[in-house]
C-alpha cells in the first residue's frame, strides 16, 4: 500500500500546476459569489458552479490519458518501476493521484459552493453530494482513461475514453434512461448539471456506488494490460 | 557459485507496425553472472545490451525464453527489492537530491531513521553531500548520473544493474565510481555492467561478454581474454629488422610478433643469424582489440527476420 501511495501523492506533486489553474475556476466562483449580488444572482451563481464543477471530469480524463505516457516518454517511469514495485500497484498509484487531484479541487469547490450558494438558499447537504458524485465520476473516468493510455497515444486515449463515457449518455436520449447508468459517468454528471433551486434533486447513492464497482473493473482490465506492455520500447 | 542473473534463450523481437517487419533485438540469448563479481557487458549500438537490461528488470516480456533475476523469474517486484538499477540516460523527478533519494528508498520498503541515514549515507558516497538540499532539476548532468547511482544504492542492493554509469561523469568521478564497484565486490554484492568505456571494464570487471546483433560472440575471464594465446612477441638484438617481415628496429633492439606456432622456427632463425634472443612473451592484447574482432567482422548475417 506504501508505494501506491508514494505514487499518488507523487502525482498529485507533478500536476500541481494544472491542480493550482483548476483550483482558479473555484477562485472565480468565490469571487463572483463576493462581489455580486447573490440573492438577485443566485441563478447565474449556480449555472457558474455547474459549469465549473463538470470541468474536473475532462481533467481527470486528461490527467488519465498522459499519465503514463508522460512518464514513459521522459523515462522516469524506469527508476520507478526498477524498485520492489508491481505495475498493478504503479497503476493503482496513477489512479489514486488522479483521484486525490479531483477530489481536491472537489473539496475546494464543495467550500466555496457552501459558502455562495447555501447563502442564497442552495442546501449545502446537496453541495457535498455532488462533489461525492463528481469525484466517484472522476475516479471512473480516470481509470478507464488510464486503461487506454496503456496502450494508446494520450491523444487516443482521451478520444476512446470519451467514446466509452458518451455513449451511454447517447444511448439514454435515444433508446431509454437506463442507458445512462452502464457506465454512469454521465448520469453523475447530469446529477450536477440538472440540479436547480427549486428541484436539488434526490440523493441517490446508486450511480456512486455502480461508479465505484466499475473503477475496480476497469481498473482490473486495465491492470491485466499493463503488466503484459513493453514499457521501455527502445527499438535499438 | 549461484546465479543471481541468469538469461536462458531469450529472444526479443520489435515489430514495426507499417512496415509487418521484425526487428530481433535478442536471438536465443544465454548467460549466467554468478554472485560476488564484477560482469562487463559489452557489445556496439543497437547490440542489445539495454533491451537484455530491460527484460532482466521486467519492463518488457521476451518474444521466448525465461530468465530469473536473484532466484526469482523476470519481472517479480519482490526480486527487485534486493537490486539496484541505474538506467542509460538516467530520468528522475525535479526536487531536492536528498527527498529524492528517499522516495526511492521508500518506494523499496524503506522507512524511517534508518533511510534517512541511508539517504545521506549514499550522496556522500557518489559525492553529493553539498547538493543534498539542490533541486535536482538544477543540477549537471554529471551529477544526475551521480544521483541517479545513489538511488540505485539506496536499498544496499545484493546485485547492481548498471547501464552505462559514466557515461556523463568526468574523470575524477569515472574513479569514484570504479572504487565504489571494486568495494561493493569486496563486500560481496555483485555488478552487472554495461559500458563503452573498454578501459573502466578492462580494470574492474572479473568476466566479459561481448554481445553483438543480438547474440552472445564472447564470454570469458577478463585476464584470459586479454591473454593471446595465439601470438608471442619475441625481442632479440643483434639481428637485422629486416630478415623477418613487420618487425621493427630500434637501437639495435628488433621487436615482432609471431604465431605460437612458428615461435620454435623464429628463435633458431635469430640464433642462426648470430643474434640474441632478450625476451619471448605472450602478446597481452586490450579489450578494444578483441571488441573490434568480434563485432566487426560478423555483420554478413542480418538478424532482421520477415513474418
Amino acid at each position: 500500500m506504501k508505494p501506491v501511495l508514494l505514487i499518488a501523492l507523487n502525482f498529485v506533486r507533478e500536476q500541481r500546476w494544472p491542480i493550482f489553474v483548476l483550483l482558479l475556476w473555484v477562485l472565480l466562483l468565490g469571487i463572483f459569489g463576493l462581489v455580486a449580488d447573490a440573492s438577485r444572482n443566485r441563478e447565474d451563481l449556480l449555472f457558474i458552479f455547474k459549469q465549473v464543477a463538470v470541468y474536473v471530469v475532462a481533467f481527470s480524463v486528461f490527467f488519465g490519458s498522459s499519465a503514463i505516457h508522460n512518464e514513459r516518454k521522459s523515462r522516469r517511469v524506469l527508476a520507478v518501476l526498477s524498485k520492489a514495485v508491481a505495475r498493478s500497484q504503479y497503476l493503482s498509484g496513477l489512479a489514486l493521484g488522479i483521484t486525490m487531484a479531483c477530489a481536491i479541487y472537489c473539496l475546494a469547490l464543495g467550500v466555496t459552493a457552501s459558502w455562495t450558494l447555501s447563502a442564497v438558499g442552495y442546501p449545502m447537504s446537496r453541495v457535498w453530494f455532488l462533489m461525492i458524485c463528481l469525484v466517484a465520476a472522476c475516479m471512473l473516468a480516470g481509470t478507464v482513461a488510464l486503461m487506454f493510455s496503456t496502450v494508446l497515444s494520450p491523444f487516443l486515449a482521451a478520444a476512446a475514453t470519451a467514446v466509452v463515457l458518451g455513449l451511454p449518455g447517447l444511448a439514454s436520449r435515444t433508446l431509454a434512461p437506463n442507458w445512462s447508468y452502464l457506465v454512469p459517468v454521465y448520469a453523475l454528471t447530469t446529477s450536477v448539471l440538472n440540479t436547480t433551486f427549486k428541484s436539488p434533486g434526490d440523493v441517490v447513492w446508486f450511480p456512486v456506488e455502480l461508479a465505484l464497482l466499475e473503477t475496480v473493473f476497469f481498473w482490473l482490465l486495465s491492470a491485466r494490460v499493463f503488466s503484459r506492455v513493453d514499457i521501455s520500447v527502445a527499438v535499438e | 557459485m549461484p546465479a543471481v542473473l541468469e538469461f536462458d534463450g531469450i529472444t526479443k523481437e520489435y515489430r514495426r507496425l507499417a512496415s509487418r517487419r521484425r526487428f530481433r533485438a535478442l536471438d536465443e540469448f544465454s548467460l549466467k553472472v554468478e554472485a560476488g563479481e564484477i560482469f562487463g557487458f559489452l557489445g556496439p549500438n543497437g547490440a542489445g545490451k539495454s533491451t537484455a537490461i530491460h527484460i532482466a528488470m521486467g519492463f518488457m516480456g521476451p518474444t521466448s525464453g525465461n530468465g530469473r533475476i536473484m532466484g526469482q523469474p523476470f519481472g517479480e517486484a519482490s526480486a527487485r527489492r534486493r537490486v539496484g538499477f541505474l538506467a542509460e540516460n538516467v530520468a528522475l523527478y525535479h526536487r531536492p537530491a536528498e527527498r529524492l533519494v528517499r522516495f526511492y528508498g521508500a518506494l523499496n520498503g524503506l522507512s524511517g531513521s534508518y533511510l534517512a541515514k541511508r539517504s545521506r549515507e549514499v550522496l556522500h558516497i557518489v559525492g553529493l553531500q553539498h547538493q543534498a538540499k539542490r533541486n535536482s532539476a538544477k543540477l549537471s548532468r554529471g551529477m544526475v548520473q551521480r544521483l541517479g547511482l545513489a538511488q540505485a544504492l539506496v536499498n544496499d542492493p545484493e546485485l547492481l544493474i548498471l547501464d552505462e554509469p559514466t557515461s556523463a561523469l568526468d574523470p575524477l568521478a569515472r574513479v569514484m565510481v570504479r572504487e565504489l564497484l571494486l568495494e561493493a565486490r569486496n563486500d560481496g554484492k555483485t555488478i552487472f555492467l554495461s559500458s563503452h568505456l573498454l578501459s573502466e571494464v578492462e580494470l574492474v570487471c572479473d568476466r566479459i561478454a561481448v554481445l553483438h546483433r543480438g547474440k552472445l560472440v564472447r564470454i570469458g575471464r577478463t585476464g584470459e581474454l586479454l591473454q593471446s594465446g595465439e601470438q608471442s612477441e619475441v625481442v632479440a638484438r643483434g639481428i637485422s629488422a629486416a630478415i623477418f617481415p613487420g618487425a621493427v628496429g630500434h637501437n639495435g633492439v628488433v621487436k615482432l610478433h609471431v604465431p605460437a606456432s612458428t615461435q620454435r622456427a623464429v628463435l633458431e632463425q635469430v640464433w642462426n643469424s648470430g643474434g640474441e634472443v632478450v625476451s619471448v612473451n605472450p602478446v597481452r592484447r586490450t579489450l578494444e582489440d578483441i571488441f573490434l574482432e568480434v563485432t566487426s567482422d560478423r555483420d554478413s548475417s542480418l538478424p532482421e527476420k520477415s513474418p
